[in-house]
C-alpha cells in the first residue's frame, strides 16, 4: 500500500477494489491477487494497479503528467529489411531509476502479463528493457540470417539465431511467431553489440541488473497503434516508482517519431450524454470530480454542455466518450445508483416451437418419461457407426480439444443410448425422452446449415418391444391432433428387419420408430431391449397447424 | 367409545380377547395354540392390549423336566430293568451269560433289585414273583417319560419323587420356565363380547364391493411403517424446469422471444459486437470452428461496411476504432456461437426499419445454448444455457440494473451486487455477483451492460441505448442445488433425475 499512500486494511480493500472494475481472487501470506480486465493493461503491475486505486479512494486525484526529456543524441535508425517482418518500434529511457529487487520482479512480471493480454502472445508487440549503461547510440532495428550469433539470456555462450529458436526455451515458445523466414529482427548498438533479437530474447550482454540505474525501454511489433500504447503503458508504470523519462528518436526509412509520446489525449464528453445514459443528475462539478478519481483531468471545452477530458497516456482503452462515462459511473459507485424499473410496456411472446415443445414435453411426462437433457456436440462413431447406419454429411468442427466433440449431432436417439447405457445401474423400467435440437447442413441458410427441433423417446425393460413403442406412438400422435397418419415398413440399421415403421402424412415422413437391433444394443453396451422414436417437431407442427 | 377401540384394536387383540372370553385365564402358549399363530406374536400382542388396560399379564414360574438323550434312548429301549425282565421271564439266566448280553448290566441289575423284581441264587439270576406279576404294569417314572416326549412335564407335588429319581438318572434334565397368564380385565371382558372377529381380508377386492361383502369383513390393517415400492414421477429434467421458469420471468415482463442459429458465423458472434478480429476469445482454444461449413454469408453490405468502418477507424460512431484492416473473410467463418448474444446483434439488425418508423421501445429475450472449446472439468462444460436479454428505447444505467434486480429477485436471489466488469460489447459492463454464505466469498452470476455505439450504430442505424444482458445459468442452479460439480447438470443419471427435487422458484 506504499504506492496508494494508504493503510486500509485487507477486507477494506478486498471491498473497494473490486469496485474500481478488478476481480477479487483472494489474500494470502500478505500478498493479494487480483484479476485485471483486458481493457485496463496499465493495471497489469502493481505500481498501475496503485496509480488507479489511489485515485479512486481520492488520495491522488487527477491526471499524472510526465516530464519527457528531449532525445538529443538518443537515436534508433530503422532499416528498411525489417519493414515486412516487425515494422514498427518505440522506445523511451528511464534516467537515474531507483532499482531495487522489488522494481525489477514487478518489472518482469508486467512484462511478462502484457506479452500475453495487450501483446497476443508477443505476436503484436513485445517488450525488451535493457540496461542503458552498456548501450551505444545510435541503436539500429535491422534483420540478420539464420547464423548470426550472440549470448542469449539465460545461455553460457553465443549461439546462432537458428539455434535459439530451436534450443532456448523462449526460441522454443515463440519460434511460431518468425515461422518461414530466412532473416530475424535484430536490434543493435553502435558497436555492434546486440540488445535483443525481437520477440524471442534479449542479450545477455544488455541485461538489467539490481545495479542498474539507467532504462531502455523498447516495444516492437506490427501494429504501430499497440506498440506505442504498450511503450507507454511499461514507461508510465515504471516511473511510477521514480527516475526521469526520456525519449529517443526513431528513424524510420520514410519518417521520423519521437518516443514516447506521453501526452494526454484531449477527448470531448457531452455532459447530456452522460447523465442521460446514467440515469442520475450529475452537475459539472460532480462529473469533474468522479473523473478526477479516475485519473483524468477536466478543462473546459467553450461550448454547452460539454467539457474537455484529458485522458493520461496510458489509458488505451478510451476509446469513445461512452468510456468516459463508464469511469463516471464507477467512479460514483455501482452500488450507489438507484436500480429502477422503467415503464415500457410491451407485450411479450413465445417463439411458436417453443411452446409447441411445452405442449410435448407436457404429453411425455405424461406417459410417465422422464426427460433428459443431452450435449449437441457428438462424433461420428456415437451418431452413427454404434447406430449401424450410414454416415451422413453434418457440420464438423475443426478444432476440437476432445474427439468426444467433432460434430453437432443430426438425431437424437444416440443421445438417448448414451443416456440408457449410462444408467444401466439404476432401476428399470427406464422410460427417457428428449425434445431438443439438431443441426443439419443446409445451404439455402446463410450459415449453410440449419437448427431443427426435434423429438425422440426410449424405453427400456425387459419386456419393451415393437407393440409397446407403437401404442406410445398412436397415442401420441393423437393427443397432438395428427389426423391420416399411416406407418409403413422401415428398413433402418438400428432397428431390428420388420420390426421399424415409418411415420407418414401424405408423403411427408414425420418421424419412425421401431426396436432397437441387439447389435445396436451391444454397441452401446446395453443388456436390456430398448424401443424408441423419433419425430420432427417442425414437421408436426406444421402439420397441426394446418388442420 | 366402542368404535375407537375397535378401530384401534389389532386382529391379534381381537382374538386374544375372545379365546379368554372362551378360555378363561390361559397361557400366551395356550392362546397361540387355539388361534393357531406363534406364541411370540401372542405375547407381542397381548402387551398391546394390556398397554390397553384390556388384559392383565401375570408371570409364573415353572420346573419343567425334559428328556437328556440318554432319555430318548430310553424311550425307545425301555429301562435297562425293565429290560433285564422281560429276558429273564423265559426263567434264570446265568450271571456271566446276562453280563454279555445286557448293556448296563450292573444298573439293570441294581434297579431290578431295589424293584425287588430279580433274586440271585448260585450264579444266575431269576425273577421274583413280583417281579413276575409286575411285567407289564407301567412305571410312573415310564409314563413321565412318554409324556416328556410329547412335550416338557411341569414339576408337581405327585410326580417330584420319580421326576428326581429320573434326573439322578440323567434320563431327565431340568430346567425353569416363565409362564405368561393372561386374564381379562374387567374392561377387557366387556369389549370381549362386543368384537367381532369376523373374516380378515387384506384386499378389498372388486367383487367385495360388488356384492357388497366388504360389510361382513373385516379389512386387516396394515403396519404403516412398511416401506412401499417406489414411485418415479415422469418429470421434467431440473434444468428444464428453470429454463421454464425464466422464460416465463421473461414473458411476463413483456419480452419477446428471439431465436437463431446454433452454428452462427463469425460476423454475428464476434463483428458485429466489435470484438476485434485478433481479440483471444476468437482463438481457436476457446472457440469451436466448423471445417463443414467452413463460412457462411454476410447480411447486407450496408450492415458489413459499417461493421467494418466501426472496426478500423470508428465510422461515424464517435469512436477511434480499434484500429486495423478488418478481414471480411474472418468475419464470414462458421463458428459455434459462444454466447447467445449473437442473436440479440441479429435481432438489432432486424430493428432497422422499426427504429426507422418510430416502433421502438422494444424488448426482447433468449435461452438457448452456447458452446466454448473446453475439455470437461469439474467447473467447464463445453456446452451450457445462457439468457440474454435486450432493451431498445429510451432507457439508462439505472433501469438495467433495475431489469437485473428484478430478474434476481424472481430467482430468490436476495443479496447480490453489481461490480463493474469488462465486455467489448458493452459500457458501462456489470458483473452481478452473489455472496456465498458458505465460503464467505461473492460468486459471479453473469454479465450485463449497455452495448457500445460502436455495436449499436451498424447494426440498428442510430445510436440509441440497448441494455444488454447474458447470463449462465448453471451457476444459479447449482447454488441453489449445492452442486459442485458442473458436470452434474448434464451426466443424466436417472436416480438424480428421478429424485431432484422440483424447482418452485
Amino acid at each position: 500500500m506504499k504506492f496508494v499512500g494508504t493503510d486500509l486494511s485487507i477486507t477494506e480493500i478486498a471491498e473497494a477494489l473490486p469496485m474500481l472494475g478488478v476481480a477479487w481472487e483472494g489474500y494470502h501470506d500478505g500478498e493479494f491477487s487480483v484479476e485485471v480486465f483486458p481493457n485496463r493493461p496499465d493495471m497489469l503491475s502493481v505500481e498501475g494497479l496503485a496509480r488507479a486505486f489511489s485515485s479512486f479512494i481520492g488520495i491522488r486525484l487527477g491526471l499524472r503528467k510526465f516530464e519527457v526529456e528531449p532525445p538529443a543524441d538518443k537515436v534508433t535508425r530503422v532499416e528498411k529489411k525489417i519493414s515486412p517482418i516487425r515494422p514498427y518500434i518505440g522506445m523511451a529511457v528511464i534516467l537515474d531509476f531507483p532499482m531495487q529487487e522489488n522494481a525489477l520482479l514487478s518489472m518482469m512480471q508486467l512484462q511478462e502479463k502484457l506479452h500475453i493480454t495487450h501483446c497476443r502472445r508477443r505476436r503484436k508487440a513485445s517488450i525488451g528493457i535493457y540496461d542503458l549503461d552498456t548501450i551505444g547510440f545510435p541503436i539500429t532495428y535491422t534483420t540478420k540470417p539464420a547464423d548470426f550469433k550472440f549470448r542469449p539470456l539465460e545461455w553460457d555462450s553465443k549461439i546462432t539465431l537458428r539455434d535459439i529458436l530451436l534450443k532456448h526455451p523462449k526460441g522454443i515458445e515463440y519460434a511460431h511467431i518468425l515461422k518461414g523466414l530466412d532473416r530475424y529482427p535484430i536490434l543493435l548498438d553502435n558497436n555492434g553489440t546486440v540488445l535483443s533479437m525481437p520477440p524471442i530474447i534479449n542479450s545477455e550482454d544488455t541485461k538489467v541488473t539490481l545495479n542498474t540505474t539507467n532504462l531502455l525501454i523498447d516495444v516492437t511489433g506490427t501494429h504501430l497503434k499497440t506498440v506505442l500504447e504498450v511503450l507507454n503503458i511499461v514507461t508510465s508504470n515504471i516511473a511510477e516508482r521514480g527516475g526521469r523519462i526520456g525519449a529517443v528518436r526513431i528513424l524510420y526509412p520514410d519518417k521520423e517519431l519521437v518516443t514516447p509520446d506521453m501526452n494526454p489525449r484531449s477527448l470531448a464528453l457531452n455532459i447530456r450524454y452522460a447523465r442521460k445514459l446514467l440515469g442520475i443528475n450529475l452537475t459539472v462539478k460532480d462529473i469533474e470530480m468522479y473523473l478526477k478519481k479516475m485519473g483524468y483531468e477536466v478543462k473546459s471545452s467553450g461550448k454547452r454542455d460539454e467539457v474537455e477530458v484529458l485522458v493520461p497516456c496510458y489509458r488505451t482503452d478510451i476509446m469513445h466518450q461512452i468510456d468516459l462515462v463508464e469511469d463516471i459511473a464507477i467512479a460514483y459507485g455501482y452500488s450507489n445508483f438507484e436500480p429502477e424499473l422503467p415503464s415500457i410496456s410491451t407485450i411479450g411472446e413465445e417463439d411458436d416451437i417453443e411452446k409447441f415443445s411445452h405442449v410435448l414435453r407436457d404429453l411425455m411426462v405424461g406417459f410417465n418419461m422422464q426427460e433428459v437433457i443431452t450435449f449437441y456436440l457428438s462424433n461420428e462413431k456415437k451418431l452413427f457407426r454404434w447406430m449401424e447406419v450410414p454416415v451422413e454429411p453434418l457440420v464438423k468442427t475443426s478444432n476440437p480439444k476432445t474427439e468426444e466433440y467433432t460434430v453437432l449431432r443430426t438425431w437424437l436417439l444416440p443421445s438417448l443410448m448414451e443416456v440408457l447405457s449410462r444408467n444401466q445401474h439404476n432401476e428399470y423400467p427406464q422410460r427417457i425422452f428428449e425434445v431438443d435440437d439438431v443441426v443439419i447442413l443446409d445451404e439455402k441458410t446463410d450459415t449453410g446449415a440449419r437448427t431443427e427441433r426435434k423429438l425422440a423417446a426410449a424405453l427400456c425393460h425387459a419386456e419393451t418391444g415393437f407393440h409397446e413403442i407403437k401404442g406410445l406412438v398412436e397415442s401420441f400422435l393423437k393427443n397432438i391432433g395428427i389426423k391420416g397418419y399411416r406407418f409403413e415398413e422401415l428398413e433402418k440399421g438400428c432397428f431390428i428387419t420388420g420390426r421399424a415403421a415409418k411415420v407418414l402424412v401424405e408423403q411427408d415422413e414425420i418421424g419412425y420408430f421401431g426396436e432397437i437391433h441387439p447389435k445396436v444394443l451391444e454397441n452401446w453396451g446395453l443388456k436390456m431391449p430398448v424401443s424408441a422414436m423419433e419425430f420432427s417437431v417442425d414437421k408436426i407442427y406444421k402439420h397441426v397447424k394446418e388442420i | 367409545m366402542e368404535g375407537d377401540i375397535k378401530i384401534r384394536l389389532h386382529r391379534l387383540e381381537r382374538l386374544i380377547l375372545k379365546a379368554l372370553l372362551e378360555m378363561g385365564d390361559s397361557t400366551t402358549f395356550e392362546i397361540a395354540q387355539k388361534i393357531g399363530v406363534k406364541k411370540d406374536a401372542i405375547e407381542v400382542a397381548s402387551l398391546w392390549a394390556a398397554e390397553k388396560g384390556l388384559v392383565t399379564i401375570r408371570t409364573e414360574t415353572h420346573m419343567l423336566a425334559e428328556l437328556t438323550k440318554e432319555g430318548w434312548d430310553t424311550l425307545n429301549d425301555g429301562l435297562p430293568e425293565r429290560k433285564l425282565q422281560r429276558i429273564l421271564e423265559k426263567g434264570p439266566i446265568q450271571i456271566s451269560k446276562l453280563k454279555k448280553g445286557l448293556e448296563r448290566f450292573d444298573i439293570a441289575i441294581g434297579w431290578a433289585r431295589r424293584r425287588g423284581w430279580i433274586k440271585i441264587k448260585d450264579d444266575s439270576v431269576q425273577l421274583t414273583e413280583k417281579g413276575l406279576n409286575e411285567i407289564s404294569i407301567e412305571l410312573p417314572e415310564e409314563q413321565i417319560i412318554k409324556n416328556a416326549a410329547a412335550a416338557p412335564v411341569s414339576v408337581t407335588k405327585e410326580n417330584k419323587h420319580a421326576i428326581d429319581e429320573l434326573v439322578r438318572r440323567k434320563i431327565l434334565r431340568l430346567h425353569i420356565e416363565k409362564k405368561k397368564i393372561l386374564s381379562l380385565t374387567e374392561k377387557g371382558r366387556e369389549v370381549a363380547t362386543r368384537v367381532g372377529v369376523s373374516a380378515e381380508v387384506s384386499k378389498l377386492t372388486p367383487e367385495l364391493i360388488v356384492t357388497g361383502k366388504w360389510r361382513d369383513v373385516v379389512l386387516t390393517p396394515y403396519d404403516i411403517s412398511v416401506k412401499p415400492p417406489t414411485i418415479y414421477p415422469g418429470k421434467k429434467h431440473f434444468m428444464r424446469q428453470v429454463i421454464d421458469y425464466i422464460r416465463r420471468i421473461w414473458l411476463e415482463m413483456g419480452f419477446k422471444e428471439m431465436k437463431g442459429p446454433i452454428l452462427d458465423i463469425a460476423f454475428w458472434v464476434f463483428d458485429a459486437l466489435y470484438q476485434p478480429q485478433d481479440h483471444p476469445a476468437r482463438d481457436l482454444a476457446d472457440t469451436f470452428y466448423a471445417e463443414t461449413p467452413s463460412h457462411g454469408e454476410l447480411p447486407s453490405p450496408e450492415i458489413v461496411e459499417a461493421v467494418r468502418r466501426t472496426h478500423e477507424d470508428g465510422w461515424t460512431t464517435g469512436s477511434t476504432g480499434w484500429g486495423y484492416k478488418w478481414d471480411e473473410n474472418e468475419a464470414r467463418k462458421c463458428v459455434l456461437r459462444t454466447h447467445t448474444t449473437s442473436l440479440s446483434a441479429r435481432t438489432l439488425a432486424k430493428l432497422r426499419d422499426d427504429v426507422k418508423n418510430g416502433n421502438i421501445p422494444a424488448k426482447y429475450f433468449s435461452v438457448g445454448r452456447v458452446f466454448r472449446n473446453e475439455t470437461l472439468t469439474w467447473k467447464n462444460l463445453a456446452e451450457f444455457y445462457q439468457t440474454d436479454g435486450i432493451v431498445v428505447g429510451n432507457v439508462n444505467f439505472r433501469h438495467l440494473l433495475g431489469y437485473l434486480k428484478e430478474f434476481y429477485n424472481k430467482l430468490g436471489i436476495r443479496k447480490c451486487r453489481f461490480r463493474p466488469a469488462y465486455f467489448p460489447y458493452t459500457e458501462m459492463s456489470v458483473e452481478i455477483e452473489v455472496f456465498d454464505e458458505r465460503k464467505g466469498v461473492w460468486v459471479e452470476l453473469g454479465g450485463a451492460g449497455i452495448f457500445r455505439p460502436e455495436v449499436v450504430k451498424p447494426l440498428l442505424g442510430k445510436d440509441i441505448p440497448v441494455l444488454a444482458w447474458g447470463p449462465g445459468l448453471e451457476r444459479t442452479v447449482m447454488n441453489r442445488y449445492n452442486i459442485e460439480d458442473i458436470r452434474i447438470l448434464y451426466m443424466n443419471d436417472l436416480e438424480i433425475l428421478r429424485s431432484a427435487r422440483l424447482w418452485i422458484g
